[in-house]
């Protein structure tokens, strides 16, 4: 199914727990590099605790998570992202101390090393890194134009704005996986309409993109697969065209408008 | 527990927006306080330079708030620290500040390590009843170690940083500098990366651990600076105040850094940092004639000023309906 | 039998004795932070406060009472501090927790420096009329005051648990401190849950810091250092835990009484931290209240 050059983002098996309560019930998945992946189905389907077993908050009870063919399991968070594997949160998680602009320059921190001792003094090496980072974090909000918000505080900033630079934060750091959850949620239509286009113009052949959504038109016009998820199962996976005729799907999520 | 933080910042302003006026302000006071000595009396000197490193003190409690969310009762234990590294230094083998001065900030961070490994699962209100039992511990310890601390008795702190100069001065001077080499090491801190990730593992530890930063790190980081910083006052306690003795770091003491850090609205900035260390000095001064009024009024003052952070939002928005009206 | 273990069985009896008083100060600061999620840090200072107006009650300082009228008094003054107490802290318990437990501090300073500026700093003896006899039961020698201060905390502990158990009031607590928000839909009143709890935990206070008194002698620093102990016993409880803070403060009296005896009695503080941070890192779940993570 898949050439060897292909870099994907795998899971065997994932089942997960909460008190006996079952959100996940053994997924196997297979994110490809080069596509973007839609993740679609109602409210506590489990699509966010699949994001967070792939990235290491939540540990399933059962299966395997690979990268590239490496095993994840068992390997933290932040060992994750240092190995490229990003994500945004539905709920905007941004630190209200700090600018939209160090926010987003957060997001390229794990590509930076330079100690303590930068931290505290006025070192050549701690001021470029710094202006690194700026200039990265500047480009990425520009590409999702919001260059003129950069010195803004969160608190300053509409809903769908903060989303927004919960995104650049993301995609900052030039991730290898980027899992975004809801990005559209709380957008006006022109805003959701830019975010597809940067969405496209992100995507490379490198790349693993993963978006769960509940705007079915932006699923359905930028994603090249679909994995359909209710109550921890897949019921259906292809492409828009055949997750659109599926009857499953339709009686239980298009079918139902109140998404 | 980022709602905890969330509401412990709201009582005090953001670093951002403050970035460009207290610049002017610090520059102001600091010059001030350089030529102060030229125009005060030396028993005046002697309580300034005490104020300088008390407010030290205040910004180390601060710093952990403002970083990590926390709050400590038991920063005299790492006061402790650098106080004894001077005085030990000093009386037992004739060394300067010059030699005690790191040593104090290295066994501080290294003790704020030590202490930030055990607990650092811990947040809130547990990590709160831990350093209190910290703080407990750390007038046992001293009065235990009397071969080196000389225990009850304590020590006297009387070696020159630069021989031939009035010690009154370099008192004064050395509080002054440190606290002033402190204050700007913070707001290099601040704009640093390390100070950003660690200022969203604040916020929302999740969103860090994602993007590269473990929670555990920052957590000890944190403790490390913190406890660094509370080194450096107590070592300026001993150094300005020329003596050092365990009755000088009791649980009390740590309070007394929280009321401060609390009474400065936890500011990381000079002059937040001086009306801290200037309530914990000059109170128990004006009030020596009568000791137990301390605690009363450091307790209302902690209670005025939580109050008053608490409904200065609803005053505000009082105010500002009422001009709109 | 060797003479390492010939005082072991006093030892752990003593142990126990002083523990039920610790418990009894720990049952305080869980009911408080189980209902309001705030760690009382004046409780020790409050209830010193208590011991020192019972001396000034009933030694001719302030008045010349009966001693059970003193206590009386003493109780109804520190149920007027604790209503006091929560009344200006309450806007700050809906906000953040830990802001109101800075607030605490606040208040266990005001009752350092009023006992301080009514009693003085001096040490002062303070006797209670507990029956004065001892006897050997099993090679143990048990006096009064041990099987007062057991039938006391056990009087009292009962009675709490009776009250939690069958009053609409105890019900509503354990409510409240199982889903704060569930409980508030439900049309149960927080606040007045929350002046029950800080009430009950003020009058457990005085009866602890009263009984611990004829083992010391009373000044501004003793009951202050009892109640630390009871901090530990709440922490090893699990702080959330009623029965937990009753087996912690037995658990504590037994082991700083073993401590103090066979290791070392100049280090009871630093054995104390080493507890307590043990405790919270073995046992993080009874503590730490979110298992399996944080939702993001
Ligand atoms: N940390 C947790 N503890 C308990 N239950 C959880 C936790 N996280 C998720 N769940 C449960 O898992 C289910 C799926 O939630 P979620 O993954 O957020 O759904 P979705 O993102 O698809 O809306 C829900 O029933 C939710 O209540
Ligand atoms: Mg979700």
């Amino acid at each position: 199914m898949m050439d060897r050059t292909t870099k994907a983002l795998t899971g065997q098996g994932i089942a997960l727990s909460f008190g006996g309560i079952e959100v996940l019930k053994g997924l196997d998945v297979q994110f490809r590099a080069g596509e973007i992946t839609g993740l679609i189905g109602p409210n506590g389907a489990g699509k966010t605790s699949l994001f967070n077993c792939l990235t290491g908050a939540y540990t399933p009870q059962k299966g395997s998570i690979r990268y590239d063919g490496q095993p994840l399991d068992g390997l933290p968070p932040a060992a994750r992202a240092s190995r490229g594997i990003v994500r945004s949160f539905q709920h905007v998680a941004l630190s209200p101390d700090l600018t939209v602009l160090e926010n987003v320059m957060i997001g390229v921190a794990r590509n930076h090393h330079a100690g303590w001792l930068h931290a505290f003094l006025p070192t050549g090496r701690g001021r470029r890194e710094m202006a690194g980072m700026r200039a990265a974090a500047m480009a990425a909000l520009s590409e999702l134009g919001l260059a003129q918000a950069a010195e803004k505080l969160p608190a300053q900033l509409p809903p769908g704005m903060l989303r927004l630079v919960e995104i650049a934060r993301a995609i900052v750091g030039k991730p290898d996986v980027l899992l975004l959850d809801e990005p559209a949620a709380g957008l006006n239509n022109a805003e959701t309409r830019d975010l597809m286009r940067s969405l496209r113009r992100l995507a490379s052949p490198d790349l693993v993109m993963v978006v769960v959504e509940h705007d079915m038109d932006l699923v359905m016009s930028i994603c090249d697969r679909i994995y359909v998820l209710n109550f921890g199962a897949f019921v259906a996976v292809g492409s828009p065209a055949e997750v659109r005729a599926d009857e499953e799907v339709v009686r239980i999520y298009l079918g139902s408008d109140d998404e | 527990m980022s709602d905890q933080s969330a509401s412990l910042n709201g009582t005090a302003v953001g670093q951002g927006r403050l970035a460009l006026r207290p610049e002017a302000l610090t520059w102001a006071v600091l010059l001030l306080l350089l030529v102060l000595p030229f125009l005060l009396g030396g028993s005046w000197i002697f309580t300034l330079g005490v104020c300088f490193a008390n407010a030290i003190g205040v910004l180390s409690v601060s710093v952990l708030v403002r970083y990590g969310g926390e709050v400590s009762i038991g920063h005299s234990f790492f006061a402790a620290v650098g106080a004894y590294s001077v005085a030990v230094l000093d009386t037992r083998y004739g060394l300067s500040l010059i030699a005690s001065l790191p040593l104090a900030l290295a066994l501080g961070v290294v003790a704020g390590v030590a202490f930030a490994w055990p607990s650092r699962r811990l947040s809130g209100i547990y990590l709160a009843v831990s350093t209190m039992a910290l703080a407990l511990a750390v007038p046992e310890m001293i009065n235990n170690m009397d071969g080196l601390t000389g225990g009850y008795e304590g020590l006297y702190v009387s070696q020159p940083v630069i021989p031939g100069v009035k010690m009154g001065l370099q008192r004064y001077y050395g509080a002054l500098i440190v606290l002033a080499l402190v204050v700007y090491g913070l707001s290099r801190l601040r704009r640093s990366r390390q100070g950003l990730v660690l200022l969203l593992a604040k916020a929302h530890p999740a969103a860090a651990d994602a993007f590269g930063t473990r929670r555990v790190w920052a957590r000890i980081a944190v403790m490390g600076i913190s406890g660094g910083i509370a080194a450096l006052c107590g070592a300026m306690l001993g150094f300005a105040g020329s003596t050092v003795s365990p009755s000088g770091f009791t649980l009390w003491s740590a309070i007394f850094l929280l009321v401060g850090s609390v009474v400065s609205f936890y500011g990381l900035t000079l002059p937040r940092a001086l009306i801290g260390g200037a309530f914990l000095t000059l109170v128990p001064q004006m009030l020596s004639a009568s000791g137990a009024w301390i605690p009363v009024l450091y307790g209302l003052a902690l209670l005025g000023v939580i109050l008053f952070g608490h409904y200065l939002p609803r005053l505000r928005a009082l105010a500002r309906r009422k001009g709109g009206a | 039998m060797s003479d390492l273990f010939r005082d072991l069985f006093p030892l752990v009896w003593s142990g126990m004795i002083t523990g039920c008083l610790y418990a009894l100060g720990a049952l305080g600061l869980v009911m408080i932070f189980k209902s309001s999620r705030v760690v009382n840090f004046s409780h020790g200072n409050v209830a010193g406060f208590a011991a020192f107006l019972i001396y000034g009650f009933s030694s001719g300082m302030l008045m010349e009472l009966s001693w059970g009228a003193a206590v009386l008094l003493a109780v109804i003054a520190v149920i007027a501090i604790a209503f006091m107490t929560y009344a200006l802290i309450s806007p700050l318990v809906f906000e953040s927790d830990l802001t109101a437990t800075i607030a605490t501090l606040g208040i266990g300073l005001i009752a350092q420096g009023a006992t301080l500026l009514i009693f003085g700093a001096d040490i002062v003896s303070l006797d209670l009329p507990i029956p004065r006899f001892g006897m050997s039961v099993l090679g143990l020698f048990v006096t009064g005051y041990d099987l007062t201060v057991l039938a006391v905390a056990i009087v009292t502990i009962a009675a709490l648990f009776f009250v939690i158990d069958h009053t609409k009031l105890g019900v509503a607590f354990r409510a409240i401190s199982e889903n704060p928000f569930a409980a508030e839909v439900c049309g149960l009143n927080l606040r007045s849950v929350h002046l029950f709890s800080w009430m009950v935990a003020a009058v457990l206070g005085v009866v602890g810091a009263l009984l611990i008194v004829p083992t010391t002698f009373l000044s501004v620093t003793t009951v202050a250092a009892f109640m630390l102990q009871a901090f530990a016993a709440a922490v090893i409880g699990g702080f959330a835990s009623l029965p937990g803070a009753l087996l912690g403060g037995i658990l504590i009296g037994v082991l700083m009484n073993l401590f103090t005896f066979y290791v070392s009695p100049e280090f009871s503080s630093t054995f104390l931290l080493g507890v307590i941070l043990l405790a919270l890192n073995i046992f993080p779940n009874g503590i730490l209240e979110r298992v399996g993570g944080t939702r993001v």
